[in-house]
């Protein structure tokens, strides 16, 4: 692509969440929207192969008809209040539908079925800005109508998506397919303390952006796209095994890694809220996600399978530049010692 | 027949809609699309937008729905599509028809209509007073409004029809 018109429409795609992010009057929110939307879809077909054009024709479509209800759940709300200030939505069944459109946008069940489709139909770094920015947009919304939102939706839906994600996550060798179940079962996550605490969904959904960022950019390094390819990591740069083992697990989530801080945090404001067997089923179904991660290091980094002796000797070596990913790994493992920071916060 | 206009309009608003819907062949689409834009500028104009209602018809009707029809004959197929000729399609408009029909038929019999919100039958269509200023038009101070405090939306909309031709051309452009 025309490296101008690239930059024009990759910036375009930066200020229509930004204008979502920004505004206080509902159209200027859709109008972002609809920007972001029409800004990437030549970013997801980067390359001009059929896949990548079913898999932005599907997120077009789903995304257009999220849009259709949030402006149809935005007319309600201007009937019913007579205003367009964004605050918390005045209407119960205007509340209800564009919670469901902002579920539609970020891939939550029963609305999840399109995200494996189109990570998978794209390339690395297209499914890196669809999986981390793409989600900035919907969760701010859902931040600022977080007091109006109905708790048996959002909870209902935020427990399938974890149980999906780590379900559905199982049975996979392609590599942005896992992340697409990892990105499912995060958002179940976020959502499901988004009544409860608003600020924990907005730390969760900062962790998680490190996370998939360096996990996306491990991949790229090593241009691999199965699981397959990743084992082959200890041939090209046997340190990224290592890497790739503490990032993995924490997306799984466990101590002493930063990706169990948000874990954490969102199981204890659960249970001050007096809801006991919510937690306790999502931690229990987080352990389906961090079962296929540690499949992905066994492969990876824990075990070398047989080969020939000469495979072990490789001298070409291509070598990949990526700027941010020292200090993201870092940042994505070794934060949780800062939790007493999050006090600030408040 | 001149109180329940607007209802009459925008029955045959959704008529139009649901001839596009069921996908024929663009240009039969566009045709549908032209009897819609007609039928919206007359509700338009029922409450008092009459600036708007022209609008309508030269910018949308008069230049967007004229290079669409050039495009889509210059792009079309030796058998198009029409509603009649595709079962399929006649299903959907029929099927499309049908449930419009019910519609009107609840609304007018039935003192209060509950789908999604609540309205109370034909009454909220008949146009009693438009507004409340009877010294100017509201209409036109808006779009006078959004020239001046609308600056923003008007560079908004702006660039995001800029961007709209480039990813356009970026995806048709092919390798």
């Amino acid at each position: 692509m025309n490296p101008l018109i690239f930059t024009t429409i990759l910036m375009t795609v930066l200020l229509g969440t930004m204008i979502v992010m920004m505004s206080s009057h509902w159209l200027m929110i859709w109008i972002g929207f609809e920007m972001n939307l029409l800004a990437i879809i030549p970013i997801l077909m980067k390359k001009y192969n059929p896949r990548t054009m079913e898999a932005s024709t599907k997120y077009f479509l789903t995304q257009a008809t999220a849009s259709m209800l949030l402006m149809m759940a935005i007319i309600i709300n201007l009937m019913h209040s007579g205003q367009w200030t964004i605050t918390k939505v005045f209407n119960p069944t205007a509340s209800i539908i564009m919670t469901s459109a902002l579920a539609m946008k970020l891939g939550l069940t029963p609305f999840h079925f399109w995200v494996p489709e189109v990570t998978q139909g794209i390339s690395l770094t297209s499914g890196l800005i669809l999986l981390t920015w793409q989600k900035l947009a919907p969760m701010s919304i859902l931040y600022q109508i977080s007091p109006s939102i109905n708790l048996n939706i959002l909870l209902t839906m935020a427990v399938l998506s974890i149980l999906v994600g780590g379900w559905g996550g199982l049975n996979q060798t392609q590599l942005r397919k896992i992340m697409a179940y990892s990105s499912i079962a995060h958002m179940g996550w976020m959502t499901a303390v988004l009544v409860y605490s608003p600020t924990l969904t907005m730390l969760n959904m900062l962790i998680y952006i490190m996370m998939t960022l360096t996990m996306f950019m491990l991949f790229i390094h090593s241009s691999s796209t199965t699981t397959l390819s990743l084992s082959h990591t200890w041939n090209k740069t046997p340190l990224t095994t290592t890497l790739i083992l503490i990032t993995l697990l924490s997306m799984g989530g466990l101590p002493p890694l930063s990706g169990f801080m948000p874990k954490w945090m969102i199981i204890q404001e659960l249970t001050k809220n007096s809801s006991i067997i919510l937690p306790t089923l999502m931690a229990i179904m987080a352990l389906l996600n961090l079962y296929f991660y540690m499949r992905l290091t066994y492969s990876t980094s824990l075990t070398m399978f047989p080969s020939t002796n000469n495979m072990k000797m490789k001298w070409q070596f291509e070598t990949k530049r990526i700027t941010l990913l020292p200090p993201l790994i870092v940042m994505s493992s070794l934060l949780l010692p800062l939790t007493p920071m999050l006090s600030i916060l408040d | 027949m001149m109180t329940y206009i607007v209802f009459i309009l925008s029955v045959i608003f959704v008529i139009s809609f649901v001839g596009f819907s069921s996908k024929p062949s663009p240009i039969y689409g566009g045709l549908v699309l032209i009897v819609s834009g007609g039928v919206g500028c007359g509700i338009i104009m029922n409450f008092g937008g009459s600036f708007l209602g022209l609008m309508v018809f030269l910018i949308y009707l008069g230049g967007m729905l004229v290079v669409f029809g050039y495009t889509t004959a210059m792009a079309t197929e030796q058998y198009p599509e029409v509603w009649v000729s595709n079962t399929t399609v006649m299903g959907v408009f029929l099927l499309g028809l049908l449930m419009e029909v019910m519609l009107v038929l609840y609304v007018l019999k039935s003192e209060e209509v509950g789908v999604v919100f609540k309205f109370s039958g034909v009454g909220d269509w008949a146009i009693y007073d438009t507004g409340d200023s009877e010294v100017f038009s509201e209409e036109i101070m808006g779009v006078a409004a959004l020239y001046s405090y609308g600056a923003w939306v008007v560079i908004v909309t702006g660039w995001s029809l800029l961007v709209g031709v480039l990813v356009i051309l970026e995806v048709t452009r092919g390798d």
